[in-house]
């Protein structure tokens, strides 16, 4: 009965701040989470994202799309070991793919795939377009890991590489539709789907599997 | 879809095969499509674009006239419901457009087939179609894998002419279609098929019910009888009794008759057999070419069809059954074919003589053998016709009623006696049958047609006469045993009474 | 966007009687065991070991829901972003803070997609369980460890899955826990999972014919341990129908500690 009668009063009081609520109604922009850097008219050609920009408060009024990936209220850290919010992507195109390091066969060949897109886009594009690797393992993908993976496999500015806690991770796979799975000798098991999101952050393109689609892959780029 | 396994180690063979087996999917709901919609060809976008006419067994949708292909547009809807297995037997039937089986799909080979699977939100499972027609993986399982309250949609062109078994393919498979999803499609020949005047949809399955055959209530699933292939029903169409009494397919004398017939299972295969007939041409394995004349019981294997044509000579009703004959007698899978028209006592004369037979020692044909044999039938007649010498109590009347009962009037009024509602009145605790011996008698003897109340019910249905049928000593012992069985009791009947009877009008 | 009188009584009520989200949800310990997948890759371990963690003793109801979601304005019916719940999320609720007639405040919240509840959990300081966390604790009977060998449980699971999805569920806790105290997870509702999108194999037989024959041991059944267990197969089948955002009329879930 105590607890009960506690609990009538967390609702009373529930009851309550709902009515401020409605006295006041929170702006819909409030609700939503945290901001991109600059709306995507503003500024052309943003500085690549290896050098991460510092956001600008200012301009992160203006709330995400319905479809934007980018409400996804998740951080993540970059190759650098800074923070990376998603979000900062905005208003550029974005190739993005979830990986692991280690993996011998599917995910080298994704990022090979990837870099011949890159290379054959028309300039303009190519200085937009992002390329963002976000890492299945959260254990033993550690920041100079994907430091050195950058060095490797020669990847230049525009790709943005990425890890995460197990939660981010999940939720990003989720929404692009990967499937992945730890196998018992720390490998994973994973689908592979390189999706392409607008300057919004929503998705437009998504390739499926590690044959062909280029072109489309390309083309959704440069849309 | 998998690449040559030529790698170098097993390990990049397993991350190879990992890798390629799983494309993200992506409800339409969410922000992109799965795999987009394909690209067609201008040649095929040219096409006519029509929707697919569905029908509901045991009914088939009207041939395609059309002498070219076209973009076909086929909405099928997946539902979970409560629905009659039995009377007073109750199952929940994963459907395909809420029958089972489901609904009937008919195109043309070289149609370009683009496929809604509509799974209905109040569904409990996801839910799939593997059709045996499409050519690709899967048979558009893997395409059409569809959660509750979403819709999936795939393009397919009809390669192979055929009747085919669609299914649903969702793990459990045997229990999805044990629970009824399946069902056929016909991708007609480009040339048609022959024309008939009666088409009818008809498929077997089996239901591995917790209950025993019959048993009242709303029925679960049972899980071992499945894995044990023991089920308690195999029936037609989904229910006992979908297809018998006003339920029944009908045809004309003289008619051809065309029967799609397919197994569901997910177990059982079927010896199609109509009793009475003859299939005249036969598309064994619902195969394109008829390879087969004159044959008596086909071979239906489950997950197949089969496609038998006959031409109705004579009235009657045929009754379709499975062969494998516990099946129809004691699991439900019987149907009824009922042939209106006029006799031909050539082709068919009906009962001429029924006649005593003792067997001879006489040299065969010879005239005192024949006399010997008219005594003997006269005097077995005279012993048939009177209670007295023949030595039977009422029970042995019981008995033998018995028999006849369950060799005649079972089919029409059940082996309780309580008839099928709508159809055939009860006899059991019959108001209008004890209320009149007289007329009890002279129904059985004469037949009844036009409406009849009974217990407060009207019947109007048709029972035909029986007195070409029985003799008056089976009459007699039948209506000694309805009238004594199911809790009715009454006094035994006279053969003289029912003799009386049947000379009242002659 | 007044707060009317019924949603305010709706609350009273809820405290009052003490349904729903009046009374909290206790917590059974789950003791460790081991977990072996329905279908597993050679390369795992033919036994997953499950460390003992707590569980919710029953699914989270409309009434706690409620509460989350008038605490959680962007969780609203109405406010929701697609991305995160599809269009038929609490779609049977009468409004954005009534749950109406059709969602009794101690029934099961159904209609609730991945995202709203691992968000619930993480409101809650929990999680949402793993597949093999869920499946450890269900794998009990009423009075055995083993509940693929108690007929009685075995009945009522197949009891259940012989019904459609009713138009309203009754409400939580009130059948026959499990040998651990954990009510209704078989026979009420499906329950999210936290990897819900780890499976491999699809549970849609066909779509997994591609497989390396090595590597699942087969397509579909044929990778599975135990090939009679066909309410384990249904689970499959339907984690590997989601996608994140979605919702059914039989998907609810409990929370882990």
């Amino acid at each position: 009965m105590h607890l009960k009668s506690l609990l009538l009063v967390a609702l009373l009081l529930t009851g309550r701040s709902l009515l401020a609520g409605d006295a006041a109604p929170p702006s819909r922009a409030s609700t939503l989470l945290p901001e991109a850097p600059k709306p995507a008219c503003c500024k052309p050609a943003p500085k690549p994202a290896c050098c991460p920009a510092t956001p600008a408060p200012a301009e992160a009024a203006l709330p995400f799309t319905a479809e934007s990936l980018y409400q996804l209220d998740v951080s993540f850290t970059d190759d650098t070991g800074k923070a990376f919010n998603l979000g900062e992507l905005r208003g550029r195109p974005v190739a993005l793919n979830l990986f692991f390091a280690s993996c011998g066969y599917a995910c080298p060949l994704t990022v090979t795939d990837l870099l011949s897109v890159q290379a054959n886009l028309p300039a303009d594009v190519r200085e937009r377009a992002v390329f963002v690797l976000v890492s299945f393992d959260t254990e033993r993908d550690t920041t100079a890991v994907l430091a050195q993976y950058r060095q490797q496999r020669q990847l230049d500015g525009n790709w943005i590489i990425l890890r995460g806690t197990d939660d981010a991770v999940r939720e990003l796979a989720a929404l692009v539709g990967v499937k992945y799975k730890r196998e018992a000798d720390g490998s994973f098991a994973h689908s592979n789907v390189v999706t392409i999101l607008n300057a919004q952050g929503e998705i437009v393109h998504q390739r499926l599997g590690l044959r062909g689609g280029l072109e489309e892959t390309a083309a959704a780029l440069a849309r | 879809m998998m690449p040559t396994p030529n790698l170098p180690t097993k390990a990049a063979a397993l991350l190879l095969g990992l890798a390629l087996v799983l494309p993200a999917l992506r409800a339409s709901e969410g922000p992109t499509e799965t795999q987009g919609r394909v690209n067609l060809p201008p040649d095929v976008l040219a096409l006519p674009v029509e929707q697919a006419i569905l029908t509901a067994p045991p009914h088939v949708p009207p041939p395609i006239t059309r002498q070219h292909a076209a973009r076909v547009v086929v909405h099928l809807e997946v539902r979970e419901e409560i629905m009659r297995l039995a009377d007073g037997v109750e199952y929940t039937f994963w459907t395909y457009g809420g029958t089972v089986p489901g609904s009937f799909i008919r195109i043309r080979e070289g149609d370009v087939v683009e496929f809604h699977l509509d799974n209905h939100p109040s569904s409990k499972l996801p839910h799939n179609i593997d059709l045996h027609a499409v050519t690709g993986p899967g048979g558009g399982a893997t395409s059409t894998f569809t959660a509750p309250g979403h819709s999936s949609q795939f393009t397919f062109k009809a390669l192979n002419p055929g009747l085919y078994v669609y299914h649903c393919a969702t793990a459990p498979v045997p229990m999805h279609i044990g629970n009824g999803m399946y069902g056929l499609i016909l991708v007609e020949p480009k040339g048609g098929l022959p024309k008939v005047d009666r088409e009818y949809y008809v498929m077997q399955g089996e239901f591995y019910t917790t209950g025993r055959y019959g048993e009242e209530g709303l029925q679960s699933f049972d899980m071992a009888k499945a894995i044990d292939e023991r089920p308690p029903y195999v029936v037609f169409n989904g229910a006992v009794g979908s297809l018998v009494g006003d339920k029944a397919v009908t045809a004309k004398v003289g008619e051809t008759v065309r029967i799609y017939f397919g197994v569901g299972g997910p177990n059982v295969t079927s010896s199609f057999h109509v009793i009475g007939e003859i299939f005249d041409k036969l598309w064994p394995e619902g195969g394109t070419k008829y390879v087969q004349e004159n044959v008596q019981t086909t071979l239906v294997p489950s997950g197949g069809a089969t496609i038998v044509e006959f031409k109705v000579d004579v009235p009657g009703t045929f009754i379709l059954v499975d062969h494998s004959l516990t099946r129809a007698f004691n699991k439900g899978a019987l149907g009824m074919l009922k042939v209106d028209g006029a006799e031909d006592r050539v082709i068919y004369s009906g009962k001429e003589v029924d006649a005593v037979y003792l067997g001879s020692q006489a040299e065969a044909g010879s005239e005192s053998s024949r006399r010997e044999a008219e005594l003997k039938a006269k005097i077995a007649a005279e012993i048939r016709s009177n209670p007295a010498i023949a030595g039977l109590t009422k029970e042995m009347q019981i008995e033998k009623g018995k028999q006849v009962y369950m060799g005649l009037c079972f089919a029409c009024h059940q082996a309780d006696g309580k008839g099928l509602p709508g159809a055939f009145p009860p006899l059991a605790n019959s108001d209008y049958m004890l209320a009149d011996r007289d007329r009890a008698v002279r129904v059985v003897l004469k037949g009844l047609s036009g409406p009849v109340t009974v217990n407060g019910v009207t019947f109007n249905s048709v029972m035909p006469p029986q007195e070409a049928v029985l003799t008056d000593q089976q009459v007699a012992d039948v209506m000694t045993y309805v009238f004594n069985a199911w809790g009715n009791s009454g006094d035994a009947f006279k053969v003289d009474h029912v003799k009386a009877i049947r000379n009242e009008t002659r | 966007m007044r707060l009317t009188v019924p949603r305010f009584t709706v609350l009273l009520l809820a405290a009052a009687l003490g349904l729903g989200a009046a009374e909290p949800v206790a917590l059974v310990t789950i003791p460790a065991g081991t977990y072996v997948p329905l279908q597993r890759s050679v390369k795992d371990e033919p036994e997953v070991k499950v460390a003992a963690f707590l569980l919710d003793a029953r699914p989270v109801t409309n009434g706690e829901f409620l509460a989350f979601v008038t605490a959680n304005p962007k969780w609203r019916r109405s406010q929701v972003s697609r991305l995160f719940a599809d269009a038929s999320y609490l779609e049977h609720w009468a409004g954005d803070l009534e749950p109406g007639p059709r969602a009794p405040l101690d029934a099961p919240v159904v209609r609730v997609s991945w995202f709203a509840a691992r968000a619930y959990a993480r409101a809650h300081g929990k999680r949402l369980p793993t597949t093999a966390e869920w499946e450890l604790a269900a794998a009990a009977g009423y009075t055995r460890p083993d509940g693929a060998n108690d007929e009685e449980l075995s009945r009522d699971l197949y009891a259940w899955l012989a019904r459609p999805v009713p138009a309203v569920h009754r409400a939580v806790a009130t059948g026959r826990p499990n040998l651990h105290g954990a009510y209704d997870l078989h026979g009420l509702v499906w329950e999210w999972v936290d990897d819900f999108n780890t499976a491999m194999v699809t549970g849609e037989s066909r779509g997994d014919s591609g497989l390396e024959r090595d590597l699942f041991c087969g397509a579909g059944a044929v990778g599975a341990k135990d090939t009679s267990n066909y309410a384990a197969f249904m689970r499959s089948a339907l984690r590997s129908s989601l996608k994140a955002n979605n919702t059914t009329t039989s998907l609810g879930f409990r929370c882990a500690k």
